[in-house]
């Protein structure tokens, strides 16, 4: 007796039946054509980083102490003595960053692409709310580090909470734990970084990917309707896409090790403060303003970058024209946004 | 799955075994890199030379008593050699006392009876008295302790 045999006894699946849906929903999933170039087949990028993420994150766990008197040194320990410590933080680290670029061009591409239109507006929301989620746990991430600046950045970050109308003051309160940064909030954070917001983004992920799937990829313009199935060809670039990251992220990890910094000092704030860079462009644009006049704006700009499936269709009837005026205001996006960002990177 | 008889190309063949053989070789290094870095390296133990006494101090059977850091410790002369025992009784942890007219340990709390080379004569101790490596150099007594990491992670 064959050893599928055996197992088919012991756990009865319909066999053929359970091959029919593989073939239906893996093997043979219809690829549009258009996929075949890298520019579009991007998406799953941030899937794998995610992957790896998940892996390399659980793996930090075994050595990394969430106490204040702890955080700093275990995350020294696992960078300087640790074997192979400084590969595992290094990819984490890494992949952070480059998950949160990736995000960006997948954004970006599916914005001037026009992809989020009818009937996959639900899928850009969601893809949104997979962005804002990632910039979370990449912020409780930083903070875990527990050194000079990322105290600060958590100090700093977590305050904007106030300004949330009524309740801003009870939930600073309750993210932090008490009235400072302290080792509630180094556990909390820890919680969310772990295990709340790993499992809303796998929640997300699987939705995201779902609605995909239901309403296929969305063919830009100008190119044909013609199909592939997904294996053998997106099924390589896919591990191609997976073995490059890993070797890039280990080169960047040895050429560009993530640093230490000083220990955390609740008692001295250092004299530049800067966030993590994805941060810069809405750090730069708080120094311009008013604390509640720029997370107001910042509040106004996401909504509308969220719900833009939907405001779309209200500036004109004309396709064309809606066409314009998304490119015109994603043009302006891009533009306000680097600038900001290479203003925040010079600028002290 | 109903299985089909396919002909692969050389071009096919070639790249399907790179791409198998970099996601294997990746898979295999990925591996045995979390491996060494989930067990931790063991350490061989470093110690440190203590001067404890000069070899003409003792004659042979006595003994002398001094505190290494809050240890109490013995050093023994016997006929062949220097032998020096840490003073913690190995029971429940009293400081034993050397008695010399008896040549012996001897601890308070539960009459536990060490002779001179540290061995349980009677009582409740579950093992002979803690020693220390000695060496002999220019009619010196040294012993090595073993050297205390600061590390929560020695």
């Amino acid at each position: 007796m064959s050893f599928k045999q055996w197992f088919i006894e012991r756990f009865p699946i319909d066999y053929q039946k359970f091959v029919e849906i593989n073939e239906k929903i893996f093997i043979k999933e219809p690829i549009p054509t258009h996929m075949k170039k890298w520019l579009f087949a991007m998406g799953a990028t941030p899937l794998i980083l995610f992957g790896l993420q998940v892996v390399t994150g659980l793996f930090l766990t075994f050595y990394f102490i969430p106490s204040p008197e702890m955080a700093f040194e275990s995350v020294r320990h696992i960078t300087e003595d640790v074997r192979l410590g400084f590969w595992i933080r290094g990819i984490h680290r890494w992949g952070a960053n480059l998950m949160i670029i990736s995000l960006l061009l997948h954004i970006t591409r599916v914005f001037f692409t026009n992809a989020y239109r009818k009937p996959r507006e639900i899928n850009w929301i969601l893809g949104v709310a997979l962005f804002f989620l990632t910039l979370t746990i990449s912020f409780t991430g930083y903070s875990l580090t527990y050194n000079q600046l990322s105290y600060w950045a958590t100090t700093v970050g977590t305050n904007m909470i106030k300004e949330v109308p009524v309740i801003g003051g009870l939930m600073l309160h309750f993210l932090r734990g008490g009235d400072v940064v302290n080792a509630n909030t180094l556990t909390r954070f820890y919680s969310m970084h772990v295990m709340i917001l790993p499992a809303l983004l796998m929640f997300f992920i699987f939705l995201h990917i779902i609605i995909l799937r239901l309403h296929g990829v969305s063919i830009p313009e100008g190119f044909e309707k013609k199909y592939y199935p997904f294996y053998p060809h997106h099924f390589y670039k896919i591990i191609i896409a997976t073995l490059f990251l890993l070797a890039f992220m280990s080169t960047l990890t040895i050429i560009l090790p993530p640093g230490l910094g000083t220990p955390a000092n609740p008692a001295i704030t250092p004299q530049h403060i800067k966030p993590e860079w994805y941060f810069f462009p809405m750090y730069r644009f708080l120094k311009l303003f008013p604390l509640h006049v720029g997370i107001y704006a910042t509040a106004a700009f996401v909504l509308v970058f969220t719900f833009w499936p939907f405001i779309e269709p209200l500036l004109s009837k004309e396709k064309r024209t809606r066409t314009l005026f998304s490119r015109t205001a994603g043009i302006l996006t891009l533009i306000i946004t680097l600038a900001l960002t290479l203003w925040e990177t010079i600028v002290i | 799955m109903p299985e089909k008889k396919q002909k692969i190309n050389r071009r096919e063949f070639i790249f399907r075994t790179g791409i198998f053989g970099a996601l294997g070789l990746a898979i295999l290094t990925f591996v045995r890199n979390i491996v060494l870095y989930l067990f931790p390296e063991r350490k061989t133990k470093t110690y440190h030379k203590y001067l404890v006494a000069r070899e003409d101090e003792l004659a042979v059977g006595r003994a002398k008593q001094i505190y290494m850091g809050r240890t109490p410790v013995f050093i023994v002369r016997q006929d062949e050699g220097f032998k020096v025992f840490s003073g913690i009784c190995t029971h429940l942890g009293c400081i034993v006392k050397w008695e010399q007219d008896k040549e012996r340990f001897f601890c308070p709390c539960h009459k536990g009876v060490f002779d001179k080379s540290g061995k349980v004569v009677s009582g409740p101790p579950p093992r002979p008295l803690d020693e220390f490596r000695v060496e002999i150099e220019n009619k010196k007594v040294y012993v090595f302790v073993e050297d205390k990491t600061r590390s929560p992670w020695a």
